[in-house]
C-alpha cells in the first residue's frame, strides 16, 4: 500500500512544470488581457470590439479578456506574476508602473522592456511626453493608450436656477467658493468632490506653489503651499460648507447625478456616465488660485497597456498592444467615451479636435502635470492619506501633518518600501 | 540565392552613390532581441538638408515605395538639442565626425536622429525588427536638392531569441511536501509493523483508513504552517521573490517594534471579547425567547433572524457601510449629521455593531438545539418543586448548556480574532491617524493583509501570522484546560 503512495505522490513531480503551452497544436496564439474597463461600460463595449477586429484581422490569434478593478490592477498583477500566471497584456497607469518595475521574480522584472519592439516610426506617434511617462528606469513598460487628469465639470441648468455666472477661465478658487456658496440651497451643494483624497489634492498643491518631490527625487510634501492646498480643501466641507459631509469619489459621482451638486472636480471617465444620465454638462477649465497667480495643475496620468515579460508570445502581445493604442482606436475611444488620446495623429483628426468635450479636457491636460515615473509616487498615497485623515479629524494642522507624511515616505523610500 | 543577387546589385547600386550619400551599410543581427544593428558609411562628409531613411522589407526591393520606413535621420544643426547618452533613449544611434570618435546622435523633441554636418558615418541600432525573419535593410539618402540615392540593399535578420523566464523553481516544495507524506507513510507503516508485532491484528485495514485523512493534513495544514514558519525567518519580501535568505529572528523584532503595535493586539482582544460575549449573550437570549413552549410563529421568527446569516456578508456589510455614511440610512432616522466612519472611535463603534449583528444567528441556532435536547421532565420537576424561572435557567438550563457553550465560545473567539472581511469591506482598516503603523479600526489579521499585500513584506507578515497563531494557540490550550472543554464535547 505505501508504495502505491508513494507512487502517486511522486507522479505530480514527474510532470514538467512547462507543459501548458500557448500555442496549441492547430497553431493558434493565445493570449490573456487585463482590462479595468467597468462592466457594461461605453468602454468595455468599445475595447472588445476592437480585440474582436485584432483577432478577426489575425485569424490564428485568440484573446481571452479579463476585468480586473482599476485601483488593483497593480496588485493583482504583481501576486498572479510571482506565482507564474500573468497575463500577456495588461492596462497599467504610469503612477503604478514604478511599483512595479522595483519587483523581482527570480531576479527577473514582471514587465517587458518595449524599447525594442517599436520602430521609431511607431514610437514617433506618441505624445512623447506619454510615452516618456510609461518610462521606468529606463524601461519602456508600457504603450501609452490615453491619458487623462482632473477638470471642472457644472450643471448650468442649477446655475441658471441660481442666476448665478458660469465658470470661466478667469475664474480664481475665490470665485469658485463664491459661486459654490450662493449654489448650496437645500439639499444641493455647490461643489462635489472627496475633500481627503490626494489624488484631487495634488492639482491644488501645484496651483498653491507645492511640489511632490524635487528634482532629486526627494519628497517635499512639506511645503507651506502644500498645507495651504489641505486647509482649503477640507474648509470646503468644514468650513464652508460648500462639500457635502463625508463626499467620496463614489458619492461625489452620486450627488452629480441626481443634480444634488452643481460643480463636479471630476476627469473625462465620467463624462459619459453622467451625459447617460441626462444632465445637462458643461466643462470648463480649473481655476486660478488668488494668492499664488497661478492656475491649479492637475495630475496627468497615462494609462497603456504592457506586456509581461513572462509571456511566451511577446510578438503577438506587442501586436495586440499596438492595436489597442493606435490611432484607429484611439480615435474611436476619444470620440465613443471621451478618452484623451496620446496618438499624434488623433490630437489633429478634424472630428476629435472639433470636439468640444474632449478639446477642453486637451486644454486641461496642457496645463496638468505628468505624475513621476517613480517607486515614491506610488507611495505617496498611504502618508498622504494618513496626513488628510490627521487633519480632517482635527488631531494635527495640516503643516505638522504634512511633515509628518513627508518623513514617513522618506523613511519608507530608505526602507524600500 | 538571395544573399548571391544582392551581391549581384551591389556595383549596380554603387553606380549612384553621390556625394554625402550611404554607400555602404553593415548589418549585425545579434545585438539584441527584435534588433538589428546597422553600420552606415558615407561616400564624403554630410551636408546639412540631407536626410537617411532607413528602409526594410520582407522581400526584395528596389524602389522605395514597396519598402517599409524603419527610421530617419537628418543632417542639420545640432546646437540646443537633446543628447540622451548612449542607453538612454529608446534606441542607441552614433555618429562619428572624421576623429573615429563615437558621440551619441542628437534627438529633436519627436525623437528624430539629428547628426551634424560633417558626418562620415552612422551606427544605430534598428528597432521592432521581428525576430528569426529575414528582412532586406537599405538606406535611401535624400540631399537638399531632391536626389534620391539608395544604399546597397542587404538580407539580414535579428537572430537574438527572446529570453523567457525560467519557470518558478517549484522542487523545492514538492520536495518538503513530499517529505511530510513520505514521514507519516513511514510512520504509518511503522506503527503498523508495531501492531503485528504485538499481535494487534484486530483491525488490519486501520493505517490504510486514515492515511488519506493524514496525508491531506501533511499537504493542507502541516506543510502550509511550516513554510509560514520558515518564511518568517528570512527577508521574503514582493520586491525580490524567490532570492530570500535566513534572517532569524529580525522580523519578529520588526512585529513587536511596529508603532502601534500593542494598539492593534488591544483593539483585536477586544473586538474579540465584545463580539463574542454579544454574540453569545443575544444568541442565548433569542434562543430562550423562541424556545418558549406556546409561542406562535416560531418558524417566521427563526427565519428572520437567521437572514443576517444567509445573506453573504459582503453584502450586508457593504448596505451596513451605506447606513453609515453621512448621507445614509442612520443619518436620516437619527436626524443627525454624523461621520462615525471617519472617527476613530466612531469607526470602531460601528465594525463592532456590524459583527455583533452578523454573529448572532449563528449562536442563537447553535443554542437553541441545544435547548431542545434538554429534557422538559427536568422543567417539570422544579417547576413541582416551586423552582422559579429565573432559579430553572440558573440551575438547570445553564449548567446543561455548558457542553455547548464552552466550544462555542472557544469557536467564536477563533473565528471572531480572525475575522477579516467586516473590517476590510467596512473601514478598511481606517481611519488611518498612525504613519507607518495599523489604521485605527485595524486588527491583527487585516493589518497582517496591509503588511502583505500592500507593503509586500512576505516575511513580517509571516512573523505577524506566527504570533496570532501562538496567541490562539496559547488561548485555546488554557481555555480547553479551564474550561475541560473537550471533556464537555465527549
Amino acid at each position: 500500500m505505501p508504495f502505491i503512495l508513494v507512487f502517486l505522490l511522486l507522479l505530480p513531480g514527474c510532470v514538467s512544470p512547462d507543459s501548458s503551452i500557448e500555442e496549441n497544436d492547430t497553431g493558434t496564439v493565445s493570449l490573456v488581457v487585463w482590462h479595468s474597463f467597468a462592466t457594461e461600460s461605453k468602454e468595455l463595449a468599445t475595447f472588445e470590439s476592437q480585440i474582436a477586429r485584432f483577432m478577426a484581422s489575425n485569424p490564428g490569434v485568440e484573446v481571452e479578456t479579463s476585468a480586473i478593478p482599476f485601483s488593483e490592477a497593480a496588485r493583482q498583477f504583481m501576486i498572479a506574476a510571482q506565482g507564474g500566471e500573468a497575463p500577456d497584456v495588461v492596462r497599467l497607469s504610469s503612477d503604478q508602473l514604478g511599483e512595479i518595475g522595483e519587483v523581482r521574480v527570480g531576479g527577473q522584472s514582471l514587465l517587458e522592456d518595449l524599447k525594442p519592439h517599436l520602430t521609431p516610426i511607431e514610437r514617433s506617434k506618441f505624445d512623447a511626453r506619454a510615452l516618456n511617462a510609461m518610462k521606468y528606469e529606463g524601461d519602456l513598460l508600457g504603450i501609452p493608450a490615453s491619458q487623462d487628469c482632473l477638470s471642472l465639470i457644472f450643471n448650468p441648468l442649477l446655475f441658471d436656477a441660481a442666476g448665478v455666472d458660469y465658470p470661466s477661465e478667469n475664474w480664481t478658487l475665490n470665485d469658485m467658493v463664491s459661486a459654490a456658496s450662493q449654489l448650496t440651497q437645500g439639499d444641493v451643494h455647490g461643489l462635489a468632490m472627496p475633500v481627503k483624497n490626494a489624488y484631487w489634492w495634488f492639482g491644488f498643491q501645484a496651483g498653491y506653489g507645492g511640489s511632490l518631490f524635487d528634482e532629486n527625487g526627494t519628497p517635499t510634501l512639506d511645503s507651506n503651499g502644500s498645507a495651504e492646498a489641505m486647509d482649503w480643501m477640507i474648509d470646503l466641507e468644514m468650513t464652508h460648507g460648500v462639500v457635502q459631509t463625508g463626499t467620496q469619489s463614489e458619492s461625489m459621482k452620486t450627488q452629480f447625478l441626481s443634480s444634488k451638486a452643481a460643480m463636479v472636480v471630476d476627469g473625462p471617465w465620467n463624462w459619459a456616465t453622467y451625459e447617460a444620465g441626462r444632465i445637462p454638462l458643461q466643462q470648463s477649465i480649473l481655476p486660478i488660485v488668488d494668492s499664488t497667480g497661478e492656475r491649479v495643475s492637475p495630475l496627468v496620468t497615462y494609462k497603456g497597456w504592457s506586456v509581461s515579460k513572462q509571456s511566451s508570445q511577446k510578438e503577438w502581445s506587442v501586436r495586440l498592444a499596438l492595436h489597442l493604442s493606435s490611432s484607429e482606436s484611439q480615435r474611436e475611444f476619444a470620440l465613443e467615451t471621451y478618452t484623451m488620446p496620446t496618438h499624434v495623429d488623433v490630437y489633429v483628426d478634424s472630428e476629435v479636435a472639433q470636439n468640444p468635450v474632449i478639446s477642453g479636457f486637451l486644454e486641461q491636460l496642457m496645463v496638468g502635470f505628468p505624475a513621476p515615473t517613480t517607486e515614491a509616487m506610488s507611495m505617496v498615497y498611504d502618508p498622504l492619506g494618513t496626513a488628510f485623515e490627521n487633519v480632517y479629524s482635527g488631531e494635527l494642522d495640516a503643516t505638522t501633518a504634512l511633515a509628518a507624511a513627508d518623513a514617513a515616505l522618506e523613511s519608507d523610500l530608505e526602507g524600500g518600501g | 540565392m538571395k544573399r548571391f543577387l544582392i551581391l549581384l546589385l551591389f556595383p549596380i547600386l554603387l553606380g549612384n552613390v553621390s556625394a554625402g550619400s550611404v554607400n555602404q551599410i553593415e548589418l549585425d543581427g545579434s545585438v539584441g532581441y527584435r534588433q538589428v544593428g546597422i553600420e552606415m558609411v558615407l561616400s564624403e562628409p554630410a551636408t546639412n538638408g540631407t536626410y537617411y531613411e532607413i528602409r526594410m522589407n520582407d522581400s526584395e526591393f528596389s524602389r522605395t515605395e514597396d519598402s517599409l520606413l524603419h527610421s530617419v535621420i537628418i543632417v542639420g544643426e545640432t546646437a540646443g538639442l537633446m543628447q540622451p547618452e548612449m542607453g538612454d533613449w529608446y534606441d542607441d544611434c552614433h555618429y562619428v565626425l572624421g576623429d573615429d570618435i563615437f558621440v551619441p546622435i542628437h534627438r529633436k523633441s519627436d525623437g528624430t536622429g539629428v547628426v551634424p554636418n560633417g558626418t562620415v558615418s552612422i551606427g544605430c541600432t534598428l528597432t521592432g525588427i521581428p525576430s528569426g525573419q529575414e528582412y532586406y535593410f537599405a538606406v535611401l539618402t535624400i540631399h537638399s536638392n531632391g536626389t534620391e540615392v539608395i544604399s546597397p540593399v542587404i538580407l539580414s535578420s535579428s537572430t537574438t531569441e527572446d529570453t523567457l523566464v525560467a519557470p518558478l523553481k517549484t522542487s523545492p516544495y514538492l520536495f518538503a511536501i513530499g517529505s511530510i507524506s513520505l514521514s507519516l507513510i513511514a510512520l504509518l507503516y511503522g506503527l503498523r509493523w508495531l501492531d503485528y508485532r504485538d499481535g494487534r491484528t484486530t483491525s488490519k485495514g486501520a493505517h490504510f483508513y486514515i492515511a488519506p485523512a493524514l496525508l491531506s493534513l501533511a499537504v493542507l495544514t502541516f506543510y502550509p504552517v511550516i513554510y509560514g514558519i520558515w518564511l518568517a525567518l528570512t527577508d521574503a519580501d514582493q520586491s525580490r521573490l524567490g532570492e530570500h535568505v535566513f534572517v532569524g529572528l529580525e522580523n519578529f523584532f520588526t512585529v513587536f517594534s511596529t508603532s502601534g503595535f500593542l494598539r492593534v493586539t488591544g483593539f483585536t482582544l477586544l473586538w474579540t471579547v465584545v463580539n463574542v460575549v454579544s454574540h453569545i449573550s443575544f444568541g442565548l437570549l433569542l434562543a430562550l425567547a423562541l424556545n418558549k413552549s406556546g409561542l406562535r410563529g416560531k418558524t417566521a421568527y427563526r427565519t428572520i433572524l437567521l437572514l443576517p446569516w444567509a445573506i453573504p456578508s459582503y453584502i450586508t456589510v457593504l448596505v451596513w457601510r451605506g447606513m453609515f455614511e453621512p448621507a445614509g440610512a442612520i443619518n436620516d432616522l437619527l436626524g443627525t449629521d454624523l461621520n462615525l466612519l471617519a472617527d476613530a472611535n466612531g469607526a470602531r463603534f460601528a465594525v463592532i455593531l456590524v459583527n455583533i449583528w452578523l454573529g448572532i444567528p449563528f449562536m442563537m441556532m447553535s443554542i437553541s438545539g441545544a435547548l431542545q435536547a434538554l429534557p422538559k421532565e427536568m422543567y417539570e420537576a422544579a417547576e413541582v418543586d416551586g423552582i422559579g424561572t429565573l432559579g430553572q435557567f440558573r440551575h438547570l438550563t445553564l449548567p446543561n448548556l455548558r457542553s455547548a457553550l464552552v466550544p462555542l465560545s472557544l469557536l467564536g473567539f477563533i473565528w471572531t480574532f480572525n475575522m477579516f472581511n467586516v473590517i476590510y469591506l467596512m473601514t478598511d482598516g481606517g481611519p488611518n491617524l498612525d504613519f507607518d503603523g495599523p489604521g485605527s479600526t485595524d486588527i491583527l489579521i487585516t493589518y497582517v493583509y496591509d503588511v502583505a499585500f500592500r507593503d509586500g513584506a512576505y516575511g513580517v507578515a509571516a512573523a505577524w501570522s506566527v504570533v496570532i497563531f501562538v496567541m490562539l494557540v496559547v488561548f485555546s490550550w488554557t481555555y480547553m484546560k479551564r474550561t475541560n472543554a473537550t471533556e464537555a464535547v465527549t
